[in-house]
């Protein structure tokens, strides 16, 4: 691996460091604790019978012959599930927010896949014997599976509440369209992009096991959710409780990536039959449960594109129509119709762009967060218009881009939407990937690939990772939305032997937590990271939860990492606040936390050890001062700095930071079978301030490895009835150790001026490896690529256009 | 039926069904869950284990399959407390992020190391083709198994 | 991952195991597993009866006769294919072998179990028809030999009938071999393969085109992608490639394989 940057000067600091991660010594043992692990007496195991038809009437549900075995605990419909539930909340207004969700179908199925009964058995196998039995008598309907016909009047409608398909539409316009294309030397027209339809697919898929108890009322949620506090809000209203009673607990999660966000459905059917059956209930995702039903990303269209271009490959501005698909239910939705809306111009300085964003409801599965969510979407789009500018106008795309970046000087930019890009140099960042490909003598591998019978390809993919949302841009979906900012909590206490307990808000799945959150906390302190222990996992329990609190768009190193950041110094404040206390009177300002304690600066004989200041608090307090104010014990939560967007503009900063990266892929393909190989790859990062280089590192490469398995491979296709015909790994081919090609990686560091640490939230912009695979493609090939997802036939079929 | 084993040093005896694959009587039978389940066709790897010394994915064993047989899990790699130098050097080079892949990933690395201690960067790509990943990209891993090849 | 009941055998001789087969139409041996498991995990086939034919070592082995014709038992698995000194004297069936799925397959799968299974991705059905293979298949009322040729009949259909067994696979001495595919991602499943045997003639064998491989014959290198076409392949649609794209495919790798037979 190479790294291409300025050293930074490091201190006595960790901050910057690659310290060894806390979480690896459980990890590599096989001791960590993932859902499917955790194990309660009496438990009863739950199977889904899922819909076999991607639309159609439920006539009637039999469950007798499954409830007659012996083993079988009890059984839920979707029938019991609407009397004893309400429909979850909808996030969108009228039409979308008309349709009743439910944790299971009622009445109708609308998806392959969709849970229709959960059946609780003695054992795994049982519950899935038992759900063979349950009889459903369905009414195939015709199936929508297309979105581009969603809209026609003879569509069939999988929502008789919204009266039709469209779920949401919105008009985003900024600047002065037709000034730019006024002034434009060209218009470049594309007729149709398209962005298919995958997800990261973490490698553990969903699950739960879900306690009630009776006495007070309360379920105990085991789970992988990596949004809890979305989790709860969806919940809550729907089981008619408060959130208190619903505790979320969590130790390791197997990968995540947005794919775990949407699991709320299914934890209401375990609660619900936890409770009915009064016995705890463990649910395991299976692979092809998960390919069926849970999370696939946004698949979208941008239709009637025009960009208005000088000759010099200026860029003035652009209009188009994009037509997301939101599959069968608004789970998260329709949230992507906005949250593409962080990066309106991508990395360039178009002032003038107009989007009609219509979103519909198709009979797939439901769409929800998967890294990268919607900017990813948009991010390639924006991208796919550069190469096909640079195309037309037959003009470098490395000079297209470095002409329109948003440039260095121009830091702090804000976007013709009101969004703030806080830092960076685009233009250096594309240098160093560059240079680390080899640019200057890819003249030399084209002929090299040609005498070998290959046709090479080079292309760039830039793109932007905004993270920390400001969820006021809710209120651009829905203006009624009582949503607005952003939060994270973390505690740190003293314990009463000194030891430094630190407990986040946040479920990571991965990131690293436990370690970067120790090396501020150490910072602070003063202490050597193996000093500070941070809790592995999640439990809504520990008062360490807000509103917002889990894992998730790009923000960790912002809301976590802050959170903690003001809970340490409040403790450090404290510390020194009770050791002035006890020496007899010494102000704060002559206190330093040094060695394991505090001293006095000017006498450092004068020592209290942690253990001392735990100690005293905790157990030994008599005689403090009244007024003292210390417990040791610091809760604090971090909140961005953000404004409610103007709704009627759709003006405003949505998110706080702005990492990018730049990728570059070098391409050989066979022009005889249109298979290629990827054959080098260069990765720059700038995510500001890296606390943990090693960590952010690691984000960037499985960025980088989802987005080649995206690019080639990986794709939720259906057919025309709505059968997923990518059900499983065996032919949703993720990437494999052979499939990988050599990388080179780079970084610049542009800290944020914005964040308490100059950190800036990261780990999605992987999707600058679809953006650099496409543009390789078609520099190969020759044709335009208007796909995200190029397998060998497709570029077999680009090869033929161009023959 | 009756199946005996021994998993990392200790016998077992339990009565399965003959359904049962051996991944689930090592997780829900025996408590050994450092062994994973992330597919339904045998792709994954997750649920790699040495049985007899030789490399299997236990979700296409039956347990009864394996009556008789010495098996090797994911447990069994470290001495005590003492990482082996295969899971010390996944951790050093960050071969790992969410760690549900590791455990596979670690019996396959450890059944290359065993039948060829200085493998090639090919040998090694080869040799955890088996295994998937969806945080690292593998890059890191083969530094971390090439780190321990002679 | 939760598989239907079902019983379980293992028998201690071949004879046994033919027994168990014979006595029960829902009985299925259980070869390597790394197919069959994954379909019953599916709940796709549910067998009342798994006849485990791991354990019979008549069933095992790679032999090389003095005229470098080899025996392969169709236990071998492709790991032991891949080892075997033997095997290296028709170098093409190893270096196959190698690239079938990963080493935790390789290490279970069996070659039996490749050729009796038929998916038209194999490998190995397209490999033995284009090398000439014969295949011995043992009932309790006797074994006959039949072509690889006239083996495979139709998509996971062969001419093993129930309660018979693939009992020996013997592949003439020989050479001038060629394997091509393209796959899934590296040595992954096949979008479409072929295999080629220089005997006189090449003799050439398509897979994933058809149900079965489709067998075609050409003077030269030259001459192959003509003879693919003459076949009049209709290949299906799937996925991961149309039918048109799998015939191009079938005409290049055609090709392909008969220029490295040629080689």
């Amino acid at each position: 691996m190479t790294t291409v940057a300025p050293q930074v000067e490091i201190g006595r600091s960790t901050l910057g460091e690659s310290v060894p991660r806390k979480e690896d010594r459980r990890l590599t043992q096989g001791q960590g604790v993932f859902v499917d692990d955790v194990k309660r007496h009496g438990m009863g195991y739950l199977h889904f019978v899922r819909s076999p038809y991607a639309h159609a009437h439920i006539a009637s549900i039999d469950v007798s012959r499954a409830e007659e075995i012996k083993g079988v605990y009890g059984t839920l419909t979707g029938e019991e599930v609407a009397a004893l539930t309400d429909p979850f909340f909808q996030i969108a207004g009228a039409p979308g927010g008309q349709i009743k969700d439910f944790s299971l179908a009622v009445g109708k199925v609308r998806y392959v896949g969709e849970p229709v009964v959960a059946v609780v058995a003695e054992t795994r196998e049982l519950a899935r014997d038992a759900s063979e039995l349950v009889e459903v008598e369905y009414e195939p309907l015709p199936a929508l599976v297309d979105a581009r016909k969603a809209l026609d009047p003879e569509a069939p409608v999988l929502h008789d509440d919204a009266g039709a398909n469209l779920m949401w539409e919105g008009v985003y316009e900024w600047g002065d369209l037709d000034a730019a294309f006024a002034e434009a030397d060209r218009v470049v027209r594309i007729p149709e992009l398209h962005f298919h339809r995958f997800n990261s697919t973490p490698l553990e898929c969903d699950g739960a096991l879900v306690e009630y108890n009776r006495g007070t009322g309360q379920w105990t949620i085991h789970t992988n959710n990596q949004f809890p506090g979305f989790a709860a809000i969806m919940m809550g209203p729907a089981m008619r409780t408060g959130l208190d009673k619903l505790r979320f607990v969590t130790q390791d999660i197997g990968g995540g990536f947005g794919n775990k966000i949407t699991s709320h459905p299914q934890l209401v059917v375990c609660c619900l039959l936890a409770r009915k059956l009064n016995r705890p209930v463990q649910w395991t995702e299976w692979r092809t449960d998960f390919h069926l039903s849970m999370s696939h990303g946004n698949e979208r269209w941008f239709r009637e594109t025009e960009v208005a271009v000088k000759d010099d490959g200026t860029l003035l501005g652009f209009r188009t129509k994009a037509l997301d698909d939101a599959g069968a239910w608004l789970r998260y939705e329709p949230l992507g119709g906005v949250i593409w809306a962080q990066v309106t111009p991508g990395m360039y300085r178009w002032r003038n762009i107009r989007v009609d964003f219509t979103q519909v409801a198709t009979n797939k599965a439901p769409v929800s967060p998967n890294r990268g969510y919607s900017r990813m979407q948009h991010l390639w789009f924006t991208e796919r218009v550069i190469d096909i500018v640079a195309r037309e106008l037959q003009l470098d795309p490395v000079e297209v881009r470095k002409r329109n970046y948003v440039r260095v000087e121009d830091m702090p930019y804000e976007t013709p939407n009101g969004c703030v890009y806080d830092s960076g140099d685009y233009a250096q960042m594309l240098d160093i990937a560059l240079d680390l490909i080899g640019w200057d003598s890819m003249n030399d591998r084209r002929a090299d690939a040609a005498a070998r019978g290959k046709r090479l390809g080079v292309g760039i993919g830039s793109t932007l990772d905004s993270g920390t949302n400001n969820f006021g841009q809710s209120r651009l979906i829905n203006p009624e939305l009582q949503f607005s900012g952003n939060n994270e909590v973390a505690t740190v206490k003293l314990d009463i032997f000194g030891e430094i307990v630190v407990t986040l808000g946040t479920t990571p799945q991965g990131q690293g937590h436990e370690t970067t959150a120790a090396q501020v906390v150490a910072e602070i302190l003063n202490c050597s990271v193996d000093d500070v222990h941070v809790r592995a996992g999640h439990d809504s329990y520990w008062n360490s939860h807000a509103g917002f609190s889990g894992t998730y768009a790009s923000q960790f190193a912002v809301t976590g990492l802050s959170a903690v950041k003001g809970a340490t110094e409040m403790l450090a404040a404290e510390i020194k606040k009770l050791a002035g206390a006890v020496f007899g009177g010494v102000p704060a300002d002559a206190l330093e936390l040094a060695d394991g304690g505090v001293r006095i600066k000017e006498s450092p004989d004068a020592f209290l050890p942690f253990m001392a200041c735990g100690a005293i608090i905790n157990a030994n307090n008599a005689g403090l001062p009244d007024d003292l104010g210390v417990t040791l014990n610091c809760r604090y939560v971090y909140r961005p700095p953000f404004q409610v967007p103007d709704v009627e503009r759709k003006f405003g900063n949505l998110t706080l930071t702005y990492a990018a990266q730049i990728h570059v892929a070098v391409v050989e393909v066979d022009p005889e079978t249109g298979y290629y190989d990827i054959v080098d790859y260069a990765a720059v990062d700038d995510c500001g301030k890296r606390i943990n280089p090693q960590i952010v590192e690691g984000q960037v490469m499985g960025a980088t490895a989802q987005a080649l398995g995206a690019a080639v491979h990986e794709v939720f296709s259906y057919d025309e009835d709505g059968n997923l015909l990518t059900p499983n790994f065996y032919d949703y081919h993720v990437p494999h150790a052979l499939d990988m090609p050599r990388l080179q990686t780079g970084y610049v560091e542009s800290p944020s001026p914005f964040t308490p640490l100059g950190t800036k939230g990261m780990g999605e912009g992987g999707g600058a490896g679809i953006h650099a695979v496409c543009a390789a493609i078609q520099d190969a090939t020759g044709a335009v690529v208007t796909t995200s997802h190029n397998p060998y036939h497709r570029v077999w079929e680009l090869l033929e256009e161009t023959a | 039926m009756e199946v005996t084993v021994t998993v990392n040093g200790t016998a077992y005896e339990r009565d399965v069904e003959p359904r049962k694959l051996l991944i689930h009587f090592l997780r829900d039978d025996l408590d050994l869950t450092g062994s994973h389940i992330g597919c339904d066709t045998g792709n994954c790897g997750a649920c790699s284990i040495i049985v007899d010394g030789v490399l299997v994915k236990s979700c296409m064993l039956l347990a009864v399959q394996a009556d008789g047989s010495e098996i090797e899990t994911v447990e069994g790699l470290a001495d005590g407390d003492r990482l082996t130098e295969l899971q010390q050097a996944f951790s050093d080079h960050h071969a790992l992020q969410c760690g549900y892949c590791t455990p596979g990933m670690l019996m396959s690395a450890t059944a290359l190391l065993r039948a060829n201690a200085s493998p090639s960067d090919e040998e090694i790509k080869k040799a955890l083709q088996g295994n998937i990943c969806r945080c690292t990209g593998y890059w890191n891993i083969f530094e971390a198994v090439k780190s321990v090849a002679r | 991952m939760l598989l239907r009941e079902v019983e379980y055998v293992k028998p201690s001789s071949l004879a046994d195991a033919l027994a168990a087969l014979a006595a029960n139409d829902g009985a299925r041996a259980l070869a390597g597993g790394q197919t069959l498991i994954n379909v019953m995990k599916a709940r796709a086939a549910s067998p009342d009866v798994l006849v485990d034919l791991n354990g019979l070592d008549e069933l095992k082995g790679i032999e090389l006769a003095a005229d470098g014709t080899l025996s392969i038992g169709p236990m071998t698995t492709y790991a032991e294919l891949v080892g075997s000194a033997e095997a290296r004297a028709r170098p093409i069936l190893g270096e196959v072998c190698a690239q079938i799925a990963d080493v935790q397959v390789r290490n279970r799968g069996t070659i039996g179990g490749n050729l009796c299974s038929n998916d038209p991705t194999n490998h190995l059905p397209p490999l033995m028809a284009a090398v000439g293979a014969e295949l011995t298949i043992a009932g309790e009322d006797g074994e006959r030999t039949v072509p690889a040729s006239a083996f495979f009949l139709g998509v996971y259909m062969t001419a093993v009938q129930q309660g018979e067994l693939l009992t020996r696979i013997t592949v003439p001495a020989g050479k001038r071999d060629g394997f091509a595919a393209v796959t899934l991602g590296v040595d992954g499943t096949c979008i479409a393969n072929a295999a080629a045997s220089l005997d006189g003639s090449l003799r050439i064998a398509l897979g994933c085109v058809d149900a079965v491989p489709v067998l075609v014959e050409a003077g030269s290198p030259d001459d192959v992608r003509a003879a693919v076409r003459a076949a009049k392949l209709d290949p299906p649609s799937d996925v991961h490639a149309s039918g048109a794209y799998r015939a191009h495919l079938a005409e290049v790798l055609a090709e392909r394989a008969a220029r490295q037979a040629m080689r």
